[in-house]
């Protein structure tokens, strides 16, 4: 349930962003579409990071050992 | 003609460069110099040269080019020494008024050699100037050295008059009747009152030098009076320092030049707008031209069609400029295809983050770029050093890459190597309250997965390598897949929008299965192990596909079906090698027809087709992306080891350094080891690791990204701009 919550946060984060780009910075409709296409570029690699990394942690093969310290 | 734009796509900034027009322009005689010095101010037109085969003397106008040559040196000559005397220049617009080019080549020559005297004659008269200040203070202490001094002088000064000006001069006769007349009187300022020739100025410097009176600095100023300069005020120090009136005359001459060569800059503004609109402007300025120089006949602008292909242009800001520049230092973009400096915006940061992931030092080189940008506007007229003036260049690039290396820090959870429990508790604890098989068994995962991030129990935990490599291993396979397939599809665009059919059906379309039916479906596999915690061996897996399809997986299936799906995937891979092949003999027909088509065209850059090249060129690519395909996804791994050896050495030095000296107790460890750790950690982890992962994103962004679909052998649109030629000098 966590991973869709926080990938339909990572979305909702998206949407804003591209909101934001396009009310600040309104320049013409292929500058608009370049803005666009940053923010959703950005968007998509900062989730696919976090997604990659929360899958691992799900079902785990090994667990921490710690060390004697 | 370049084939024209498909209509795929809404158009986007900096996806495709801007579309060109070939042109062809007749001018006559009388308005070719206006005509050409309007389209230098506008800055829209680059100048092909049509005898590029013919050596530079061989060309019509050799001499004159030599001659402007030889002025335009005259000209960089005063514009050096115009700020060295730290006088002002501006530019004008040249209105146009007909100049007779001979009559300026004489003038400037002229010019140049009294200038040329004149800063011999500066040079020496400085340093009697020096002679004479000492001298000054010297006799200002003792009277009666003075007067020996000057009865002697005025002895010698008679001699030296009656030897040296023999040549009459309107001052030379004053001099010497005030000499004559009153031998003893001490040198007057009256005998300064004339001007003294230029040429009479070392002789009258040595004559005052021996009269040994400290007047003649009081001359220099009062008669070096500020020249009506109106752009600097500040100019009448400096003057005064200068030559006497000998100079002044010199240097209301140098006045002059500013004056007639001075001009005032206005910059024009760049408007790439619509391209009708470009070519109405330079039909603009080609008439404005016509009218300004009485011509009889107007000048001709006629468009041309082409086979050959136009110079690549991109609109850039500060901002993207840097970016692009990454891109165009592996190659400038063919005419119009696809940029990847679209997506190296966002990648290459991302990219760099990964490999360098600390949050902390994420802030330190966030810091460093806030700085460099705050401070643009000062910094940019600075001339700095090599290694800084790189550094700012590439300030946005540090930004970018600042903010994704603080996300990526937060997600390895590394605070100079030091976790934190940012977003909640742990996954894991103890089994039993006591944690006495804490470091034998180890923790059990009692609760949610740590919701962002790396779980902060990991660190300095004995089985974190393993955890940590197999997790970042997996990462670096699924991200350069996507990389790789965004490649791929890019390429698609590319064929569409060239109306390239071929390309589509027997390259895009055999790669996009090649790759993602093998490593595609590894990608796939990891997702499902992750999901479902199996514990079938990848490895296994992958290798037996292609060893013995058929058998059976056993305890290795990840999905049911496994059995079935792995053979057909190797079918289709097997039939798109073969098809690849196909596809060289069908690209290579298809080419034929294309090239015959376009033979009329008088073009001389028309390549001759040749079959055999054609075949051997697409065996050459088939091979290449098979063999690559592997070595490619592989290549995708310095992900995970550039991330391995930045938090090892992060580590390390928190670790090694910074705890045992804390552990010591004593002041003097304490700050030795906090200095070791910050010289540590910014020469080899700010400088050399930022460096190093810089470097490693770069290749995987040239090497692997763009292998997919970049041609990259297009060449800059370099205008013809007045304006680009004045900051080119500057």
């Amino acid at each position: 349930m966590g991973f869709l919550v926080t990938s339909g946060i990572f979305l909702l984060a998206g949407i804003v962003g591209c909101l934001f780009s396009l009310l600040c910075c309104n320049r013409g409709p292929s500058t608009n579409l370049f803005h666009l296409t940053l923010v959703s570029t950005a968007t998509v690699c900062c989730w696919m990071m976090w997604a990659i990394v929360y899958l691992a942690q799900m079902k785990p093969l090994i667990n921490p050992i710690l060390s004697g310290e | 003609m370049f084939r024209g734009g498909g209509g795929c796509c809404p158009p986007m900034d900096l996806m495709r460069s801007e579309t060109m027009q070939l042109v062809q322009v007749i001018i006559p005689a009388e308005s070719a110099r206006l005509a050409v010095s309007n389209l230098g101010d506008l800055g829209l037109v680059q100048f092909k040269d049509l005898n590029a085969d013919k050596s530079p003397f061989q060309r019509t106008y050799a001499a004159q080019i030599k001659r402007c040559g030889e002025m335009t040196r005259k000209m960089h000559f005063f514009k050096e020494q115009m700020s060295k005397a730290a006088i002002l220049t501006s530019s004008t617009k040249f209105s146009g008024a007909p100049l007779e080019i001979d009559d300026l080549e004489i003038k400037l020559g002229e010019f140049e050699t009294e200038l040329i005297e004149v800063n011999t004659n500066n040079g020496k008269l400085q340093r009697t100037y020096n002679e004479l200040v000492e001298y000054n203070v010297l006799l200002q202490k003792t009277g009666e050295f003075f007067y020996s001094a000057q009865r002697s002088a005025t002895q010698q000064q008679s001699e030296i008059v009656a030897d040296q000006f023999g040549d009459s001069s309107l001052e030379s006769p004053l001099m010497e009747q005030e000499m004559v007349a009153d031998p003893l009187k001490q040198v007057k300022l009256g005998f300064l009152s004339g001007l003294v020739p230029k040429q009479k100025a070392m002789a009258f410097e040595r004559i005052l030098f021996r009269a040994t009176r400290g007047n003649m600095l009081l001359q220099q100023e009062s008669v070096d009076e500020p020249v009506t300069d109106p752009q600097s005020g500040e100019k009448v120090v400096k003057n005064s320092f200068v030559i006497f009136y000998s100079g002044e005359r010199a240097k209301s001459k140098i006045v002059k030049i500013c004056d007639a060569f001075g001009a005032n800059r206005y910059p024009f503004p760049e408007d790439l707008a619509k391209q009708l609109h470009t070519i109405q402007e330079v039909q603009d300025a080609l008439h404005r031209a016509t009218t300004d120089s009485n011509s009889q006949v107007a000048s001709i602008f006629q468009i041309l069609s082409t086979q050959e292909s136009p110079p690549t242009y991109f609109q850039t800001n500060k901002f993207t400029s840097s970016f692009q520049g990454v891109v165009d230092a592996y190659g400038i973009a063919k005419y119009q295809e696809a940029n990847p400096g679209l997506f190296t915006i966002v990648t290459f940061p991302f990219l760099f983050a990964v490999m360098f992931g600390d949050w902390g030092h994420g802030i330190c080189l966030l810091l460093s770029a806030l700085y460099l940008i705050i401070r643009e506007k000062k910094l940019a007229s600075q001339k700095l050093n090599d290694i800084v003036e790189i550094m700012f260049g590439g300030r946005y690039v540090i930004l970018m890459m600042s903010l994704f290396s603080i996300y990526t820090g937060l997600i390895y959870n590394e605070f100079f190597s030091v976790p934190f429990e940012l977003f909640g508790k742990s996954a894991y604890a103890c089994r039993d309250p006591s944690c006495g098989d804490a470091t034998t068994e180890g923790l059990l995962k009692v609760r949610q997965v740590y919701p962002f991030g790396v779980d902060p129990v990991w660190h300095g935990s004995r089985s974190e390598l393993p955890f940590l490599n197999s997790l970042k291993m997996k990462m670096s396979i699924l991200l350069g897949l996507t990389q790789m397939n965004l490649g791929i599809m890019l390429s698609f665009f590319n064929a569409k929008f060239f109306k390239n059919t071929i390309n589509v059906w027997y390259q895009f379309v055999p790669r996009l299965i090649f790759l993602n039916s093998l490593f595609g479906y590894l990608s796939i596999l990891i997702i499902i192990k992750w999901c479902t915690g199996s514990k079938a061996d990848l490895y296994h897996v992958m290798i037996y596909m292609f060893l013995s399809p058929t058998d059976d997986i056993g305890e290795n299936q990840l999905f049911p079906g496994q059995k079935i799906v792995q053979p057909l995937f190797l079918k289709k891979q097997h039939e798109q090698r073969h098809q690849g092949q196909h596809y060289t003999m069908l690209q290579a027909t298809e080419e034929s027809v294309t090239q015959l088509g376009g033979h009329h065209e008088n073009s001389h850059l028309h390549d001759e087709f040749e079959f055999s090249e054609v075949f051997i060129h697409q065996l050459i690519h088939t091979i290449e992306f098979v063999l690559g395909a592997v070595s490619n996804t592989a290549s995708y791994l310095r992900l995970w080891a550039l991330s391995l050896a930045h938090s090892e050495l992060s580590t390390v030095f928190y670790d090694k350094v910074l705890l045992l000296a804390w552990g010591y107790n004593n002041i003097i460890i304490l700050v030795l080891g906090v200095t070791v750790f910050l010289f540590a950690t910014i020469g080899v982890l700010l400088s050399m690791e930022t460096l190093s992962a810089f470097l490693h994103a770069l290749r995987l962004h040239w090497v692997e990204f763009q292998d997919k679909f970049y041609e990259g052998d297009g060449y800059k649109f370099e205008p013809f701009a007045f304006s680009s030629i004045i900051e080119e000098e500057d």
